[in-house]
């Protein structure tokens, strides 16, 4: 089975039930909502993929001469352009490459060995995934820790402390925090590794099924590999995570500091109820809500602050093949990768709105 | 709940500590007692092997990996299309070729699958003789007919105009007519015109006989699913394009040059950085191509690394528009920019010293390479200048204005400051005024090539077969890469170019003729002094390129230059060479 499509399963499956159960519990608006949300998707992604499409297309240069360079005679180029179907008009290119999107079969890329689209994300998809994931639990998780805990020590010096964390660390160029963290972490204390997903001759004894690298290690029980993916994602995800902490550290704190003014706050504490359950249990959940209409807009903003991680932390994901793809005008791979960046962004940002409706029942659709 | 989130939380903690606190480096100079076998991505053709493996003279020293990183990406392993230099020493580990230089020399020839080839004599067929025993990895015999079936892939002019590199378009379809098997182990190449660089062509990764099971006649493959099989010293068991290459010794190769480790690993990186950093905190063995001079010199202080440059390098020159309509179609502009240049100035304050000036396009070390420009200009010069600008009609109050082209990020950095200090040195006539145009790479090499664009531009140049012609050839015919020296012809569009001297281009097909090698090597310096005096281009400094490796890997001692770890001038890597020594 192709990786990307066994990737689609492992996340599409429980994503699936997940919406299902909602959509059968939901209320009849709910149902019509998530519906019509589906409904939007489909030609926002069409909006976004033309786009890409004609803007590439008016860019100047051209994928032959990027690639064969001053060695490229002009009957070279022209039969490259015929083989790669450039020289059809653009209008037949625009439908083929729709006809690919909707056959899920991409095309082939332009450059290198032409590899089925499809099977150069299938290697690339995974790294990213498993970058931005553990990203995303770090930004979320430290967010949410220091946050609520800058809120309940409103004005005393670990709130100051925490809320200057929060604006140099969301101003520091991604690049360059990781950089810093790699030279900290792996030169000067030689904790983590410099660079990669794994370490060079483990990975040749993993055998690999979703080109997840940690899955792959647990599915075939390698724990040398585990281990070592594990090390190669610290300063990564850390790096990424960390950026994007900021964000959610100022939006917890304020909206806990609000909540803890609440009268059902009041009557909680009235009640005797402990501090710490009073603050993580009733005044955080309330505060989650605003911050989790947040993590669909972040979304975007980690895989585009994946594309600077993978290039520092030598990170083999779709960040760094659209950086490659743009440079050497691969128009094929770059709409590609758009589309597929689409849609995950559009089905988080789904997601995210239906879990909102699920932790706020006042939301009415 | 709350216990439940503890319990979480410890265990995400104590996992991450655990393995933060652990090294999974592994140290790939000792034994490796690992033999689980490295998975190949997809299911590789199934050839029944006609052949046992024989077992006395393919075992391997010792147990040992090496790990080689680089910043280059493979882009095709079929020999038939593929035209990199990374794509080539690849192939060339997997498939022997029919000839090879001598690791570590200057170009020298030596046998590979077949003898030296022997030249009929009026020099149009080489012949050469396979090596007895051939068999391919998965223990394939191979016959000349099927050698001379798979070479002629490189002729087949349908196959090629699919081929992404076109590299039989090159290097074969411009020299051979035909390729045909005579008697039961003789390939004879039949050529089109006389040629005495072709034994350095059938050197080439493009000669290498393929595995027909892996390379269709009719169908470029250009990443074979690995495992992949060749006449070479190794096997390639896993290639995953944006990571790394696993290769493994060939049992049934019988050549010159088996493997002395377990296996190599390519280690592919996004960059040069992180490529140094890998290296010096020891995660890679061998760092290969592209470094840079500046992170080289920093790990030059690095305990237990050597950092060598290599003899000979890509260069670095303009390209000179020599069509009408442009102000350098005047040859005493073209000779004055060519007088103005300070190519010392240019080492020492763009790379510190570390890059070597170059006064012939033809760069030293090869036949007939001589220094042409500093002969006949003398450089820096710009008493000479100054005179020849103004015999041109040039003055402070009308300065020759010229639009100077450049690639900001393609060559690095220092090329476009390079340039840039060219810009300064032409200025420094007071005769000059330079417009710096910088164009990202996709749309400047076409302009630039075209000869539409630029009065004058920066390209580089590394060659596919090391021998003058190549560093001569492609700047004079068709339309020179944008010199458009010898316009009009059916290359130059509507292009017209005068006065230039015809022994420009007699010359360059007088040398492909001529046999005897010092005869050869008159003519070709004649042809340089012609080529520089009419500055068809200018050529500027030899880049340097850089190979660090770890204390313990080492080369062949008795081959040359093994502290390069036997990369010569002609920048060959042969993995073969490489031990562990500790």
């Amino acid at each position: 089975m192709h990786p990307l499509l066994i990737v689609f399963l492992v996340f599409g499956i429980p994503a699936g039930f997940a919406l299902g159960w909602v959509f059968l519990r939901g209320s009849e608006s709910l149902r019509r909502y998530i519906l019509t949300r589906i409904a939007l998707t489909l030609p926002m992604v069409l909006i976004l993929i033309s786009v890409v499409f004609f803007v590439l297309r008016v860019m100047p240069g051209d994928v032959v001469s990027s690639t064969l360079g001053p060695k490229a005679s002009e009957e070279t180029r022209q039969n490259i352009m015929e083989a790669l179907g450039l020289d059809d008009p653009l209008i037949v290119q625009y439908f083929r490459f729709l006809g690919d999107v909707v056959t899920l079969d991409l095309g082939d890329s332009f450059i290198g060995a032409r590899r089925p689209i499809v099977d150069e994300l299938g290697e690339r998809l995974p790294a990213t995934l498993e970058l931005i994931i553990p990203a995303a639990i770090i930004a979320l998780g430290s967010g949410l820790l220091f946050g609520t805990y800058a809120a309940i020590r409103r004005k005393k010096p670990v709130d100051y402390s925490l809320r200057l964390y929060s604006v140099i660390i969301y101003s520091m160029p991604i690049f360059w925090l990781g950089l810093l963290l790699r030279l900290v972490f792996s030169v000067w204390l030689d904790w983590t590794p410099i660079a990669g997903r794994i370490d060079v001759v483990t990975n040749t004894t993993l055998e690999r099924t979703t080109n997840l690298l940690f899955v792959d290690s647990i599915l075939s029980g390698n724990w040398a590999a585990l281990k070592s993916v594990l090390r190669h994602m610290i300063l990564p995800a850390a790096t990424l995570g960390l950026v994007l902490s900021g964000v959610f550290v100022r939006l917890t704190r304020i909206n806990v500091i609000e909540t803890l003014q609440e009268d059902y706050v009041l009557a909680a504490r009235a009640r005797g109820i402990r501090e710490r359950i009073v603050t993580y249990s009733y005044a955080l959940k309330n505060a989650m809500i605003p911050v989790v209409t947040v993590i669909g807009l972040q979304v975007a903003i980690l895989l585009a602050g994946a594309v600077l991680t993978e290039t520092v932390f030598n990170w083999p994901g779709m960040g760094r093949y659209l950086i490659e793809r743009i440079s050497a005008r691969d128009f094929q791979a770059v709409q590609s990768t758009v589309a597929v960046f689409a849609l995950f962004v559009a089905l988080i940002s789904l997601a995210v709105d239906v879990i909102y409706s699920v932790l706020d029942p006042r939301v009415k659709y | 709940m709350r216990q439940y989130m503890k319990i979480i939380l410890l265990v995400v903690v104590l996992t991450m500590v655990a393995a933060a606190c652990g090294s999974d480096t592994t140290d790939t100079t000792e034994a490796t007692t690992d033999t689980t076998a490295p998975t190949a991505t997809t299911e590789a053709p199934t050839t029944t092997p006609t052949t046992e493996p024989p077992t006395e003279t393919t075992e391997p020293a010792g147990p040992t990996t090496i790990i080689i990183g680089t910043t280059d990406t493979v882009s095709s392993l079929d020999a038939a299309d593929a035209y990199a230099t990374a794509d080539w020493e690849l192939i060339k580990a997997f498939n022997e070729p029919l000839l090879r230089f001598q690791p570590g020399s200057n170009s020298v020839l030596e046998p590979g699958i077949a003898s030296l080839p022997v030249a009929s004599d009026d020099g149009l067929s080489w012949e050469v003789t396979l090596r007895d025993g051939l068999v391919f990895g998965d223990g394939l015999e191979l016959t000349v007919e099927m050698a001379v079936e798979q070479l002629n892939r490189l002729m087949n002019v349908d196959l090629q105009a699919s081929a992404p590199n076109q590299v039989g378009n090159t290097l074969a379809i411009p020299y051979v007519e035909s390729i045909e098997a005579v008697g039961d182990d003789t390939i004879r190449f039949n050529l089109l015109g006389p040629a005495g660089f072709f034994p350095q062509i059938l050197a080439g990764a493009p000669y290498t006989i393929t595995h027909p099971d892996y390379f269709a006649l009719d169908e470029m493959n250009l990443l074979p699913a690995s495992p992949i099989y060749g006449l070479g010293p190794w096997i390639i068991t896993e290639n995953t394009a944006a990571e790394q290459t696993v290769l493994e010794p060939n049992p049934y190769y019988n050549g010159s040059y088996p493997a002395k480790v377990d296996r190599i690993i390519v280690q592919r990186f996004a960059s040069p950085s992180a490529m140094a950093d890998a290296v010096r905190e020891g995660e890679i063995d061998v760092a290969w191509r592209i470094l840079g001079a500046e992170a080289a010199d920093e790990l030059k202080t690095v305990d237990g690394l050597t950092v060598e440059t290599i003899p000979q390098a890509p260069i670095r020159y303009l390209i000179v528009n020599h069509a009408d309509g442009f102000v350098t179609s005047d040859p005493l502009v073209r000779q004055a920019l060519a007088a103005a240049i300070d190519r010392d100035e240019l080492s020492d304050v763009v790379f510190g010293g570390a890059v070597t000036p170059l006064y012939s396009q033809v760069p030293p070390g090869f036949l007939g390479a001589n220094e042409a420009f500093e002969d006949a200009y003398q450089a820096p010069n710009l008493d000479l200048a100054v005179s020849l600008l103004e015999e041109a009609g040039y003055s402070e109050s009308n300065k020759l204005q010229i639009d100077l082209g450049y690639p900001p990020e393609h060559y690095g950095v220092t090329t476009a400051d390079g340039v840039l200090l060219v810009a300064q040195q032409w200025e420094a006539t007071g005769l000059i005024d330079v417009n710096e145009i910088s164009q990202e790479w996709s749309t400047y090499v076409s302009d630039c090539t075209n000869g539409v664009a630029f009065d004058v531009c920066v390209l580089g140049w590394f060659f596919d077969f090391p021998d003058a012609e190549n560093y001569l050839q492609p700047f004079i015919e068709g339309d020179g890469l944008g010199t458009m020296v010898l316009c009009p012809n059916e290359s130059c569009g509507d292009a017209t170019t005068t006065g230039i001297d015809p022994l420009l281009g007699s010359l360059l097909i007088d040398q492909r003729a001529e046999t005897d090698l010092d005869a050869r090597a008159a003519i070709l310096e004649q042809l340089q002094d012609v080529y520089a005096d009419a500055v068809v281009t200018i050529p500027l400094w030899l880049e340097p390129e850089f190979i660090i490796y770890r204390d313990g890997i080492v080369g062949d001692s008795s081959l040359p230059n093994p502290q390069t770890l036997n990369i010569g001038p002609d920048f060959e890597f042969l993995y073969s060479v490489l031990e562990v020594t500790n």
